[in-house]
Formats: structure tokens, sequence, C-alpha cells
């Protein structure tokens, strides 16, 4: 017999916290009023551009001080991608001009709606000059 | 402030080239801040450096320059009251031109390895300096934004303007293009601007500039800045 794991009320909290930050960066846009950072998750948001044509939905993500390997594109649900990467330093939220906040960030990270349908199998991703490509066929 | 400067804006826009460029040259050639503007119709809102509040539009100068930097964007209901009022200051100090510092969006931005910088003109007169100075003239199309208002202004008094327009990534800060078009600056302005900083801190001014460009995406979007990628009508 299997015994099931109890949560913690702190992992609760933080499931709920996570699936509220989604939600609001799924459905309210990047263009919404909060900060493009988080200090909980030590993550920056990325500046990032959907453009959608008859065949694809091609979305860019610009992710200064980054490489190619410490980038991660995967689903995350039928119409969502999750995107992360690593910085390739820390940087703290003093150098970013911020002076009254206490902080640091490990990477990027940022989930992203499409708004059509697509074939999420057939996901390419490129990247160049600190900027990630991803080509989505879209299904009809 | 210098006699028969040139009057330089840097307002930001697409790639945000105008305001990195404007910056660039304000650390880069020690400018001395002379004049802000200070206004009940712009948003409640100051800039702290070291400590002090300063308007988020100021006005510097040097030895042969004026340049005014907006370091938030101009809010698209007051453009037009906001370079009106730069400009007729501009003209009340005698300047003898006016450049506005910009970019022009370029698409696959990310695969080009070299960017071009365009210019449109006021009048004959500085369509032929662009031209001497070998910058490909922007012949036919739509100007949108803070250049278009200084374009129709000095085509009408008179004095001659240029937008340097360099190729940029729309949505994203790029300070590739604002070298770029600091070089052409440089040139027609005959002063002496190493860019070579500029491109070292590529990457730290991306990363510092995407809460700007994100409210500047605002802006551009409330302007109708796509238009400038629209096909125009021919009208003789």
């Amino acid at each position: 017999m299997s015994l099931k794991k109890r949560r913690s009320f702190s992992d609760m909290m933080d499931d709920y916290f996570q699936n509220i930050e989604q939600w609001m960066e799924e459905f309210e846009g990047p263009l919404a009023e909060r900060p493009s950072w988080n200090l909980r998750n030590r993550t920056l948001e990325p500046l990032r551009e959907t453009a959608i044509t008859p065949t694809e939905v091609l979305i860019t993500v610009d992710l200064p001080f980054t490489t190619k390997g410490n980038i991660k594109v995967k689903p995350a649900g039928k119409n969502t991608l999750e995107v992360s990467a690593k910085m390739n330093r820390v940087v703290k939220l003093q150098e970013l001009g911020l002076t009254h906040y206490e902080g640091e960030f490990h990477k990027y990270h940022s989930y992203l709606r499409i708004p059509v349908a697509v074939n999420m199998d057939k996901m390419a991703v490129r990247y160049k000059k600190g900027l990630v490509e991803i080509h989505l066929p879209r299904t009809r | 402030m210098p006699s028969a400067a040139t009057l330089i804006f840097g307002f930001p826009d697409v790639g945000l080239v105008g305001v990195i460029a404007a910056s660039y040259l304000v650390e880069e050639l020690n400018l001395e801040e002379i004049a802000y503007i200070e206004s009940e119709m712009l948003p409640p809102l100051v800039v702290l450096h070291d400590g002090l509040p300063h308007s988020s539009i100021r006005i510097f100068a040097g030895e042969k320059i004026v340049l005014t930097i907006s370091e938030v964007p101009v809010p698209v209901e007051m453009v037009h009251q906001v370079m009106n009022a730069l400009m007729k200051w501009g003209e009340s100090k005698n300047v003898k031109m006016m450049i506005s510092l910009s970019g022009i969006p370029l698409e696959d931005r990310q695969d080009a390895t070299e960017l071009k910088c365009f210019a449109a003109a006021s009048n004959p007169e500085a369509l032929k300096l662009a031209q001497d100075k070998n910058i490909e003239p922007l012949t036919e199309g739509y100007i949108v934004g803070p250049q278009a208002i200084m374009l129709q202004h000095a085509s009408n008094t008179g004095t001659p303007a240029l937008a340097l327009l360099g190729q940029c990534f729309y949505n994203y800060p790029d300070p590739e293009a604002a070298a770029e078009v600091l070089k052409n600056l440089a040139n027609i302005v005959d002063i002496k601007v190493d860019v070579s900083k500029l491109l070292q801190k590529g990457e730290e001014i991306r990363l510092r500039a995407r809460d700007v460009m994100k409210r500047t995406q605002e802006e551009m979007g409330k302007m109708k800045k796509g238009q400038e990628m629209d096909i125009p009508i021919y009208v003789s």
C-alpha cells in the first residue's frame, strides 16, 4: 500500500501563488501594471512578441545575458508555453536601478499564451544574439 | 548654451533607439543639464537620480549641441504640446538645425549583420545634407511620432531638420541601432562619439530597458506607430 505524502502548508501556498502568477501572465499579458521581476522566485520577466501568420505562430523572447544551452521552452498545456532561461550571471535589483529593494535574479521565466490552435509537437526553436525564436505550426 | 547649436531629440520609440542614443551622448560628451519641462499636463511623475527629483523630460547642452531627452514615453495626447514647446524654445535660442534620433523596424532584425541608417528631411537643404553624408533618404512612406511633428514644423518654419532612423527591433531595446544612428549623427554635426562602450554595454542596456520598452509599446500602440509600415497611397 502506498502512502500519499502529505504536502506542507508552505508547499500549498507556493503552488497557489504560482498558479495565480501563471494566470496573470497568460491572461493579463505583459503590459499589466505589475513589476517585471519576482523576488520570491528570483526571476525576471523577459520582453516577448507574438506574431500570427496564416501558417504559424512566431514568438520571440529577448533574453540578454543568456546562452543557448541554458534556455528551456516547453508546453504547459494545450495553448501555453513556458520559457525559462538561466542567466550567465546573477543580477542584483540594485544594479537595475531600484536601490530601495533588495534581491537578486538568476533566470528569466515566463508563461506565454498561444492565441490560436497550434501543433506543439512540431515546435521549432532557434536562438540568435540572445533572442529566442519559437515557431509553432498552426492546426486547421 | 552654445550659439547656432543643433537641437537633438531622443525620445522613447521603436527599439528605444532615440533614448538609448541620447542618454549615451549625455554620458559620453559630459553634457550639462540646462533646462527641463514642467507641466500640469504631464503624468504626475519625477525621476530620482542621486536622491533628487528630476523632470522626465530634460534638456542638456554641450559645445555644439542641445539635446532633449525623455526618460519615459511621452503620452500620445501630449506629444504635440511637448514637441511644439521644445521646438519654439529652441528657435528662441536660434538653433540652426533640428535632428530627431529614432529607429525604423527591420523584419528578422536578429539576422541582420549590418544596420542601415535612413534620413527623413524637412526641406531640400536638409535632404542634400543627408545625401552628402551618404545617408540614404526615406523618399516615400509614413513617419509617426515626435519626429513627424518636428519634420512638419520645421518644414513650415524653414529650419532644416532631419529624422535619423536606424534599422532596429520594433519591440526590443536595440543598442546596436542606437550606435549606428550616433555614428551618422556625429558625421552630420561634426562631433566625436566613440560608440564602443555603448556596444560593450549592449546586453546590460537590453536588460535594464525592459520596463521602459514595455511602457513605450503601450504608447506606440495608441499612436498607431505600425502605420509606418503601411504602403502609402500615391498622391503626386
